[in-house]
């Protein structure tokens, strides 16, 4: 019935998190643990896993103190950590049965990353909420259904697709940026500019997207990254348009060119729901905490005014408008209202102080004046955007398929995901273990700490005859799959020079 | 010096044509082809003199003796101190002066200066400048000719001028003297060869200027009388007579000892309207005197333009009021033609433009006084309201009729009492004369002797004195706070131009430190970036050396010439002067060596000052640049603003806007000063975003900041060493490769682009402090297969003790071996 039928006998994947300043007496063990994926585990299992874990850590934590436990390669399993906060950890297993089980480590702790990330942006610290209430039930509920939302995302039918060797030319974590025009970029700083007048003299914050991509921020790389990745899950029209008919916002086709009718599995959302009902943990039914359940789907609609609503955040006691949606910044720390503004493609999202503006009567002022003031120039930039855009197939070059990440300010740009698939399994499973290698390579670098990047080029011929090519340039990344390419490595330096000088303006021509 | 000053002087002045109707087409100012405007001293003297407050000078002619002669010229000179030039200075400008435009040798001078007063008076913004004081034996007629920037007083031949020097014009000759008798008017030819004196209502005489032949044009019959007339520069005649008959156009004869007819339009005319600037002459007819009858004589030919009524209010049913000439007035604003028409019943001043083929009412002024007087200044039209003394402005652009600051009196600047006193002063024999002061003397505004002359002239006949209006920019844009509409109207200034530029980008800066709206601001900046864009294309900016000369004389290229009779101007010799100490420092009498002076007799003194020009910097537009907003806006505002890097971040942007808006090129500087704001404020990943979308477009000033505010951040640097990799600055590129310790990366780079200008040594010396031997022999191997010539560096002997202590650092005998190969090669 659920994501975890009884009759899968196993679930494939398992998440869990625990607190290791908690449960440390005998007996008291069931303590630690903050979620558990799937919830239905019988608890000896699950204090197996977190056991397994908690001894790893400890142990490895001997030699290395900073930076105890990363992963566990065992022959069929796989256990990824992240310690997302001090002492509070996250472990994912992940099966290597199956002939689709071919993971990147890093892939997979980017997922932990992003749930933490996005939990804190909407709960705060997982530390404070554990210190807010030390029996630990406002921070199991929260995080269950947090988690639970977010793992929906995940699911095709009835098993979760975590990121494997298919996603090898695409990178988590990373902001997707629309390339505009001069012209065009001037004019949406205008308009950035005017909205931040429109709040007045308060410090405020704004981001810009068209389509999924991002257009311009001024927000600090995190807090972008966080929100961005919240946009493209729910806010932009695309994800208003799946939420609204219902359709499994399916995580392959979250990429910067989305095609509709990629999206065409048949919803798990209601499945989901069915599930919290019959397998709420009995510990979470006895309190009754306010939830907020930022990523539950199908919640945001997009008003009359232009302005996205929802009703997540619970509605006002004495009125039936809902409460502006809050988010905390990652580095001030600070609680900011988040007006989303929308106009056929264009997303503009408002982070406005709480402590400057007075309720939902100053919001609501504060959107009229908006409205007022911003809302043609809104249509001018929107008009300027999507006559520059080139639609969903807009950074293809034919030929190459490729992934382009820049490390310093997290953007990435890949080939259009369509594109992607066209590649064999064999290409993409060698690109993965290539990544994977470089993976490696990278945090050596980091640990060795020579206080700058390591530059790597490495091309490879693999099996089936296809070029794959990466290379890392003062913190850019660039990886490609060259199939159906003449067979010297001339032909591959070759092309990645073009490549390099027409699309990257030279960044990765070495000589 | 004369061929192009005389050709840039010769510019017409037609060809701006704004707010065209797409039917009608506007009727253009003729042009002014073969008018000698006046002259001016030449530009290299006025630059070798300088730039700064003008202070003009009043020289006399000491030499010739004799009343007639005693000629006053006048000449801007500018000078950039404040304090008053010393009396050697003085006579060195004039002797050049002198000599290069009058021929005149200087043995008897008597120099005085007015250094002009320095205070602005916010409450005004109409001044009326240094005028002119007629001190001398005038007593019944004063001609003045207001396009040659001269007056004569025929009865004692004394000559006045302002407007400049007059090279053409010969001393008056003795000849001139006996011709005194009755004369109506005196008006010399537009060539300045001929003069025609007006001896009755029937008799014109001609002069020849030249030949000294002189004859009279009398009308045939009694019944006919001559109202005025005119000489034009219409190519089919050269002087219209306009007589109550009708209009007579005439030509000079053979040999210029007659005058042939040409033309005559037959039509009853009771009184009539001529001004040169327009070309125009209305003819007015009638009992009520308001059907008009209106021809342009330009260099066209004479066009016959459509006829028409001015409405007039009636006060009672049955009153037919009379409109007088004085009531009827032609301006010339922006190249366009218009009358205005003083309807004093209904106190509306009504406005009609010209078009080729109609007549247009254009809508009413207001008018809060029963007697007014019009002038325009720099394409601004001032209506006086006599009455109640102060002046509205008007800026007619685009249809506009809106006033553009309150209506504030008239302020009067420069009315030395000092003036005044020369005339006793020049008497006495003591060294430096005490600046004396004329407490008892009032200069009233709006006196009822005051005449207007058109387009900027006032005389005022009870004090004998001549005032020139000009606008306190200064004044009038401290008065308004309509932002936009003041910057528009400063933008349109012609005549003090680069005044106009420094007040536009002051108040673009104030309001930044007043931290305004910042769609102020930007509006602001669209209206000063719209304007230069329009400036540049239309070519005036960049032609502003040659320009110079024929806009800022609007009112002087087309000569518009008015005659006033019956003036008298004696009164003001005999007030007493009264010494005031200590008002030293903006009136001085500067007198001129003792032994000079009084060789002078003190009459017919005139201080006066020529139209204001620009004469330092010699912009003809007030249009700011790109360059300019750097320098006095951005540049000034962001020490003083350093607190609030996001606002400047905004005004930037919005700047950058306009300018993109306006297709203009950004000053480089600008860009980096945003990288400077940015980075200090640490929003580097805005930063990163503004230069990934070349918001801040690549340059190397961008580059050199981007380094500079990227020793804190390191990905700041990378994006200016991008920078430089892209604008193929590959020096610099390699050296901070270099710098950076990514010399291998550098060594390949520098093969690639052929860098050849970086020091081998300091690629080793990178390698060297690596301390990795397979670097160093990489390095060693790269320079001693790409750069056979290394022996030829001269710092040869430096890599060779390097390479000495690298081998003895590092004992390695793959490293020895190769190095030991390598210095042996080199020898």
């Amino acid at each position: 019935m659920g994501l975890t039928s009884e009759s899968d006998a196993k679930e494939a994947m398992k998440l869990c998190m625990f607190d290791l300043r908690r449960g440390q007496t005998e007996g008291q063990e069931l303590d630690k643990i903050l979620f558990f994926y799937p919830a239905d585990l019988p608890i000896t299992n699950q204090l197996s896993v977190i056991g397994l874990s908690e001894g790893l850590i400890t142990f490895t934590r001997i030699f290395s103190p900073d930076a105890p436990c990363e992963v566990i390669e065992a022959e069929k399993h796989c256990h990824v950590f992240y310690e997302v906060e001090a002492d509070i950890w996250m472990v994912m297993v992940v099966e290597k049965e199956n002939p689709e089980s071919i993971w990147r480590v890093d892939a997979l702790r980017s997922v932990l990353k992003e749930i933490h990330s996005l939990f804190v942006m909407f709960h705060g610290y997982i530390r404070a909420l554990v210190d807010k209430e030390p029996s630990g039930g406002l921070v199991r509920s929260h995080l269950y259904y947090f988690i639970m939302d977010f793992l929906s995302d995940f699911s095709i039918g009835k098993k979760l697709q975590l990121p494997n060797f298919r996603d090898s030319l695409k990178e988590q974590g990373t902001l997707q940026m629309l390339t505009v025009g001069r012209e065009a970029a001037i004019e949406v700083q205008s308009l950035v500019t005017l909205l931040e007048s429109c709040v007045g003299n308060k410090q405020c914050y704004s981001m810009t997207m068209f389509q999924d991509l991002l257009v311009s921020t001024n927000l600090s790389p995190i807090d972008t990254l966080n929100l961005f990745t919240y946009a493209v899950l729910r806010l932009t029209p695309i994800a208003l348009f799946r939420g609204a008919s219902a359709w499994s916002s399916l995580r392959k086709t979250d990429t910067a060119c989305s095609t509709y009718a990629g999206a065409l599995q048949v919803t798990s959302i209601s499945a989901i729901d069915q599930y919290y009902n019959s397998h709420d943990p009995p510990s979470l039914r006895r309190h009754n905490y306010p939830l907020v359940r930022p990523l539950q789907h199908s919640k945001w609609s997009k008003g009359k005014d232009g302005f996205l609503t929802t009703d997540i955040w619970g509605t006002e006691v004495n009125s039936l408008l809902p409460m502006c949606p809050t988010i905390w910044l990652h580095l001030t720390e600070e609680k900011m209202f988040l007006l989303a503004y929308q106009h056929r493609g264009l997303t503009v999202i408002l982070l406005v102080p709480v402590s400057s503006v007075s309720g939902d009567q100053g919001i609501s002022m504060l959107k009229q004046q908006i409205i007022e003031n911003a809302s043609l120039k809104m249509l001018k930039v929107e008009e300027k955007l999507s006559r520059g855009w080139g639609g969903e197939n807009a950074y293809h070059v034919s030929g190459y398929r490729y992934l382009l990440v820049d490390g310093d300010r997290y953007v990435s740009r890949a080939s259009p995901p369509g594109k992607v698939t066209t590649l064999t399994k064999e290409s993409l499973v060698a690109l993965s273990k290539l990544r994977e290698e470089v993976d490696l390579e990278k945090a050596r670098a980091k640990w060795d700490n020579s206080g700058r990047e390591k530059d790597i080029e490495i091309c490879i011929r693999a099996k089936n005859n296809s070029w794959l090519i990466a290379r890392l340039v003062r913190g850019k990344e660039l990886y490609m799959v060259l199939e159906k390419g003449s067979e010297t490595l001339l032909f591959a330096a070759d092309a990645t020079e073009k490549f390099s000088e027409r699309y990257c303006n030279g960044a990765f021509s070495l000589d | 010096m004369g061929s192009p000053r005389r050709m840039s002087a010769r510019r017409c002045n037609g060809g701006r044509w704004h707010g065209r109707p797409a039917t009608t087409a506007p009727l253009p100012c003729s042009q002014a082809t073969g008018v000698s405007a006046p002259l001016r001293p030449n530009a290299g003297q006025r630059g070798k003199i300088g730039g700064g407050p003008w202070a003009p000078l009043a020289i006399r002619d000491a030499s010739a003796g004799g009343n007639w002669s005693g000629r006053l010229y006048t000449v801007v000179l500018q000078h950039e101190r404040t304090r008053p030039l010393c009396t050697a200075e003085l006579l060195q400008c004039w002797n050049s002066v002198m000599a290069t435009c009058l021929s005149t040798d200087l043995t008897g001078l008597t120099i005085r200066q007015t250094v002009p007063l320095a205070t602005t008076h916010a409450e005004s913004h109409i001044v009326l400048r240094l005028p002119l004081v007629c001190q001398g034996p005038l007593r019944d007629t004063l001609f003045v000719l207001v396009a040659a920037g001269f007056a004569i007083a025929p009865s004692s031949f004394a000559f006045y001028s302002w407007g400049g020097s007059l090279s053409n014009i010969k001393r008056p000759c003795p000849q001139d003297k006996k011709n005194l008798g009755s004369v109506l008017s005196i008006r010399y030819s537009l060539d300045l060869k001929h003069l025609a004196i007006q001896r009755s209502s029937h008799e014109i005489q001609f002069c020849n200027k030249e030949t000294g032949d002189i004859f009279s044009q009398k009308c045939r019959s009694e019944s006919e009388s001559i109202l005025g007339f005119f000489w034009t520069d219409c190519p089919t005649c050269d002087i219209f007579f306009v007589k109550t008959s009708g209009l007579e156009l005439y030509t000079y004869g053979t040999e210029s000892r007659n005058l042939q007819l040409v033309q005559t339009k037959k039509l009853s005319i009771s009184w009539y309207i001529y001004t040169h600037e327009s070309r125009l002459v209305l003819l007015a007819s009638g009992i009520q005197c308001k059907s008009f009858t209106d021809f342009q004589l330009s260099y066209a030919g004479m066009i016959s333009l459509p006829k028409f009524e001015m409405a007039m209010a009636k006060s009672e049913a049955n009153s037919k009021p009379i409109l007088a000439a004085e009531d009827v007035h032609i301006i010339t604003v922006y190249g366009r033609i218009y009358c205005l028409q003083f309807d004093r019943i209904a106190r509306l001043l009504n406005s009609y433009r010209f078009y080729r083929d109609a007549v247009v009412q254009q809508g009413s002024l207001p008018v809060y006084s029963d007697r007014i007087a019009v002038s325009v200044v720099d394409n601004v039209l001032l209506v006086h309201q006599a009455e109640a003394k102060v002046v509205i402005v008007y800026d007619i652009y685009a249809d506009s009729q809106e006033q553009i600051s309150a209506p504030l009196p008239l302020f009067l600047r420069g009315y030395s009492k000092a003036n005044v006193a020369f005339s006793q002063t020049a008497g006495k024999t003591s060294g430096a004369s005490e600046p004396r002061n004329l407490s008892d003397t009032k200069e009233t505004t709006y006196g009822d002797q005051w005449k207007f002359l058109v387009p900027d002239l006032v005389l005022d006949v009870s004090n004998g004195s001549l005032w020139k209006i000009s606008l306190d920019l200064e004044g009038i844009s401290a008065s308004s706070s309509e932002v936009q509409l003041i910057l528009e109207f400063l933008q349109r200034r012609k005549l003090e131009a680069e005044k106009a530029k420094q007040l536009s980008l002051a108040i673009v800066r104030t309001i930044i430190l007043e931290r305004k709206q910042i769609h102020m601001v930007a509006r602001a900046m669209d209206v000063l970036l719209a304007a230069y864009s329009q400036a540049i294309n239309s070519g005036s900016y960049n032609k502003r050396s040659r320009t110079e000369e024929i806009s800022s004389s609007n009112t002087l290229n087309a000569s518009v010439d008015e005659s006033i009779t019956g003036i008298d101007v004696s009164r003001s010799i005999n007030q007493k002067p009264e010494s005031v100490p200590g008002n030293d420092s903006h009136n001085r009498s500067v007198m001129a060596t003792s032994d000079l002076k009084t060789l002078v007799p003190a009459n017919n003194q005139l201080n006066s000052t020529a139209p204001q020009r620009n004469q330092s910097l010699l912009t003809s537009s007030a249009a700011t640049s790109p360059a300019d907003f750097y320098s006095h806006v951005f540049s000034p505002i962001e020490e003083e603003m350093t607190g609030d890097g996001s606002y400047l971040t905004a005004i930037t942007i919005e700047f950058l806007r306009s300018c993109s808006l306006e297709k203009l090129k950004v000053y480089p500087n600008t860009y980096a000063l945003l990288v400077q704001i940015l980075a200090r404020d640490e929003r580097y990943a805005e930063l990163g975003l503004f230069i990934m979308n070349k918001i801040i477009e690549p340059s190397k000033e961008v580059a050199v900041q981007l380094l500079d505010s990227g020793r804190q951040n390191q990905q700041i640097r990378k994006l200016g060493l991008d920078i430089l990799r892209q604008l193929s600055l590959h020096h610099d590129y390699v050296l901070l490769l270099v710098q950076d310790g990514y010399y291998l990366q550098a060594l390949r780079y520098a093969r690639k682009n052929k860098v050849k200008t970086v020091m081998p040594s300091l690629f080793l010396e990178a390698a060297y402090i690596s301390k990795d031997p397979q670097h160093i022999a990489a390095v060693l191997r790269f320079f001693s297969d790409f750069i056979p010539a290394l022996r030829a560096v001269p710092t040869t002997t430096h890599i060779i003790t390097l390479l000495l202590s690298t081998l003895f650092f590092f004992r390695n005998r793959l490293l020895s071996s190769f190095v030991y190969d390598w210095l042996s090669t080199c020898g």
